[in-house]
């Protein structure tokens, strides 16, 4: 296993991952209003749809993925992640939607082989 | 000679002003084949055509490395940058010279492993335990403030994590992410899927609410061979 220099083959790349993210949620979620029947089902789908994607880059990575959604009530939320990793070959993408009556967020963590 | 020397004598002057008093051989050589400095005076003794001739043009290898492997030993970094970085574009770097070409990662030793130890795995009841505590500790009265909230659920991930990190094996990475909310009358639901090895990975997830915030905490652990 020899050296190599890090290039696009085997680095996090955010914006690739990104556009995947926010194609997923498109998909899956895109025109619908809040339904608590069917949260379920769209983050399974989300979380899904993102992950295969994100094999199909074919980088010798393993990903972790987190969807959340919260219904618009006037409420607040945050959310953090902190991570004990390798600086140099691992990576985090992070996605906010919304619409009128939903928030969604969608992290994604890249961790090198 | 004395022509060829003179353009490198440009070069080491700087050196020679940063330290007088001791300098590795070959560079002396190639500072003394001019101007006679008397310590130096006993090194041209020997032939000093060649020497000095070999230190003007093929210096540009050996002395840096000479002067690299004396210079450990006499632990004066000011000369390095003079010579260094030109000279040593083909090395790796392990001293932090800049390098010209991309860095190569530095490799380490092969351990053959290839997965945890026996009975070394990533514990979820015991990750899930140490959350639980962590989070009410952390949070127990806590009120939610848009502007706290946000500093809050940071230190709180970066506090977490350090607690699992003392709960799990070694050459685990972990993943912590915290989900702060307020209290209201809204309805969430967090998912979240990983492409792993089941066999060595796992995660584990606590939950903590009050009257005015609620915490999602999830931890995942991923092998690292």
């Amino acid at each position: 296993m020899d050296d190599f220099q890090s290039g696009d083959e085997t680095s996090f790349v955010v914006d690739e991952v990104s556009s995947i993210i926010k194609e997923a949620i498109e998909s899956a979620i895109g025109g619908n209003a809040y339904q608590h029947s069917k949260v379920n089902q769209w983050t399974t789908s989300v979380v899904e749809q993102t992950l295969s994607q994100l094999t199909k880059l074919g980088k010798p990575f393993k990903y972790i993925v987190t969807c959340v959604i919260m219904q618009k009530n006037g409420a607040g939320l945050h959310t953090a992640s902190s991570c004990f990793w390798d600086n140099s070959s691992d990576g985090t993408c992070t996605v906010r939607w919304e619409n009128k009556t939903m928030y969604c967020i969608v992290s994604a963590f890249g961790l090198a082989i | 000679m004395a022509e060829q020397l003179s353009p490198e004598m440009a070069l080491p002057a700087q050196v020679t002003a940063a330290d007088n008093t001791e300098a590795p051989l070959l560079r002396a050589t190639r500072r003394g084949s001019q101007p006679p400095a008397p310590a130096r005076s006993t090194e041209e003794g020997k032939p000093p055509l060649l020497p000095s001739r070999r230190s003007s043009i093929l210096s540009t290898l050996p002395a840096p490395l000479a002067s690299r492997r004396s210079s450990l030993g006499a632990a004066p970094g000011g000369k390095r940058p003079s010579i260094g970085p030109w000279m040593l574009h083909s090395r790796v770097s392990f001293s932090g010279l800049p390098l010209f070409q991309p860095i190569l990662r530095t490799r380490l030793e092969n351990t053959y492993r290839m997965g945890p130890d026996e009975g070394c795995k990533f514990n979820a009841g015991r990750v899930q335990r140490v959350l639980e505590g962590a989070l009410a500790s952390a949070l127990g009265t806590t009120v939610y403030s848009p502007q706290g909230s946000a500093l809050l659920a940071q230190s709180l991930a970066e506090l977490l994590q350090n607690q699992v990190k003392e709960a799990v094996p070694p050459r685990y990475k972990l993943v912590c992410h915290v989900l702060l909310g307020q209290q209201g009358q809204q309805s969430l639901l967090v998912a979240s899927r990983a492409l792993w090895d089941p066999e060595s990975d796992s995660f584990a997830s606590a939950t903590f609410s009050n009257a005015s915030l609620f915490a999602v905490v999830t931890v995942h652990g991923v092998y690292f061979e």
